[in-house]
């Protein structure tokens, strides 16, 4: 992961500020980072969305195709993750250099999309056992400053709520041979139901205490964190322990209760405001990568 | 193919077989070491009825006679030193899932831009092999397998001493012959009895326990049938692995997936914490006794 290195006084520094809930940046143990999110930011995707939290930049876009489904679940569809360190983020990423974090990201991402309830598959469906629409999500990590799961996961569930799927239509022939039509009209799409599309909350554990959206220089200090993907309703759907530390069960149980109580305090102003960007329309402002 | 030609009414028929097989020939390049099926073959577990419906119920109990909500794991063979070319070994067999470890190393890092001036490093090798699962899998490492060996790595790492050995690296490869469920545990467990034979030192060994959620009962370390069965529907279904440090009781990875309650994953870990402890004798016993094995004089035929 692209880290920072910093000295034992700065360690010491940070422990103790944590202890005493007060984060080098002024937040409390349990608060996130002012974010920003904007939608529709690619024109040539189905979806996309970015997300800034700090100085944490990804973005995401997702392209529908029409394959075919797979063996097992004949009647749904998929989705592919694909995760890209920009080499634009640290010089550690050129070339092959990012790949390692990248497939890590994606396989935690598999992770919690695997569960039956996330998405509805079956909506992707378009014939049972030859055709469904495939969503490739492409995440783009254009800057890295801390917490990329909790902002790659938000990302993603604003480019799913803007993700627009064109309708499709079979006709068949005399023959039975079956042709798909898209149609033409732009704005005749299906939308996607992602009320309970779950949010990835990252509580690092620093000394007793453990903060979540944790900068880089707070990572470095922390020898275990927790993952914990988290939905609207506050049930758990993935937890992973990652780093190389090892962490006490009551800690384990107080971060389980933790990040249940962030995570589900994130959706609700998350979905408030997508759809306060959707109401907005053509006065939309972009704001884009210059803003 | 040939024998059945006589069999055939037309020739016509075994001549289009014939001819099919030479262009398969002439379209890739002679790979002889391979035989692949026909391009569009599939499983047949897929069109076996499927006995996910049958999976037992909240009153029944499991198939090999344990108990639902117990802390009742299977019954462990551990035994130390089985690889002779490498520095340590072990096998486990818990049910029908069998897996083999061995270790080498502290060697000197292939890379040697990653090398650590101060703490060695861990390298973990996770690998199926292609007739452990009901489906066969390919020699090409899967994503599975790519992320048991992350989850390797992350639960070996807090039991290790690898400050003790700078600019090396440790290598543990985990080996599974058969696939009956709760391997990601069981492999945790077979590697850190391999790491304590090769003699790298330890904190403590690391034990690992998996658990099914399945509604509101739980099943201590399941079979794959278990595993597997109950998908789809229903409410608190899912999977936990724990690995845990008995003597210090820390807890070096956990893995939750499904939908749990908050209250039904810390029981899970809980009983996957008790069930880790219900291993430990067995695994100091098996260490022991290979150490007593090697300590063994040659004149000495009693270990």
């Amino acid at each position: 992961m692209a880290a920072v290195q910093i000295c034992e006084a700065e360690k010491v520094y940070i422990m103790h500020g944590v202890r005493d809930d007060l984060r080098v940046d002024g937040r409390g143990c349990e608060d996130y980072r002012h974010m920003e999110i904007e939608t529709d930011v690619v024109s040539n995707t189905d979806g996309s969305a970015r997300v800034k939290m700090g100085y944490t930049d990804i973005l995401v876009g997702i392209k529908a195709e029409i394959g075919k489904p797979r063996p097992m679940v004949p009647d749904e569809g998929y989705l592919e993750f694909f995760v890209d360190c920009s080499a634009n983020a640290t010089p550690e990423f050129e070339g092959r250099g990012g790949e390692e974090l990248g497939s890590e990201i994606s396989s935690t991402l598999y992770k919690v999309f695997s569960n039956r309830n996330s998405l509805d598959m079956k909506a992707l469906c378009i014939a049972p056992g030859e055709h469904c629409w495939v969503l490739y999500v492409d995440v783009l990590l254009l800057q890295c400053d801390g917490n990329l799961l909790d902002a790659t996961s938000v990302a993603i569930k604003a480019a799913l709520f803007s993700t627009r799927i064109p309708k499709v239509h079979i006709s068949e022939d005399e023959e039975g041979t079956k042709e798909l039509e898209l149609s033409d009209d732009p704005y005749d799409c299906m939308r996607l139901e992602v009320e309970d599309v779950p949010c990835i909350v990252t509580l690092c554990k620093i000394g007793h205490r453990h903060v979540v959206d944790a900068t880089l220089q707070e990572k470095a200090c922390s020898m275990a964190s927790l993952l914990i993907s988290v939905t609207r309703k506050g049930t758990v759907t993935c937890i992973r322990k990652v780093g190389g530390g090892s962490l006490d069960p009551e800690s384990i149980f107080e971060m389980t209760e933790t990040g249940k109580r962030v995570g589900k305090a994130l959706h609700a102003p998350l979905m408030k405001l997508l759809q306060e960007e959707e109401m907005l329309g053509k006065k939309k402002q972009k704001v884009g990568f210059l803003g | 193919m040939l024998n059945n030609s006589g069999l055939l009414p037309s020739t016509s028929a075994s001549f289009t077989l014939v001819v099919g097989y030479t262009a398969v020939e002439a379209v890739m390049p002679a790979d002889s070491k391979r035989v692949r099926g026909p391009e569009e073959s599939q499983s047949p577990l897929l069109f076996m009825p499927s006995t996910a419906q049958k999976a037992a119920g909240p009153e029944e109990s499991r198939g090999d006679g344990r108990q639902r909500d117990q802390v009742d794991v299977r019954p462990v063979f551990a035994r130390c030193g089985l690889v002779s070319q490498a520095k340590g070994s072990a096998y486990v067999e818990a049910g029908n899932t069998k897996l083999l470890c061995a270790v080498y190393g502290p060697r000197e890092a292939e890379r040697k831009d990653d090398t650590d001036m101060k703490a060695g490093r861990l390298v973990c090798d996770f690998r199926f092999a292609p007739f452990s699962c009901p489906k066969r899998g390919g020699w090409i490492q899967g994503s599975e397998e790519r992320d048991a060996a992350q989850a390797l790595q992350e639960a070996l790492r807090p039991g290790l001493c690898l400050h003790r050995y700078p600019r090396s690296q440790i290598e543990v490869n985990v080996l599974v012959l058969e696939h009956d469920g709760s391997v990601l545990a069981h492999a945790v467990t077979c590697a850190s009895m391999a790491l304590a034979d090769a003699g790298v030192e330890m904190y403590d060994v690391v034990l690992g326990c998996a658990l099914r959620q399945d509604g509101e009962s739980y099943l201590l370390d399941p079979t794959l049938a278990e595993e597997s069965g109950g998908g789809g529907g229903g409410e608190n279904r899912g999977s936990v692995t724990v690995a845990l440090l008995p003597s210090l009781a820390q807890v070096s990875a956990l893995q939750a997936d499904g939908e749990l309650r908050e209250d039904s994953v810390n029981a899970a870990v809980r009983a996957c914490m008790e069930g880790c402890h219900r291993l430990y004798p067995v695994v100091r016993r098996a260490l022991v006794n290979a150490v007593r094995k090697r300590a063994a004089p040659p004149g000495d035929a009693h270990s």
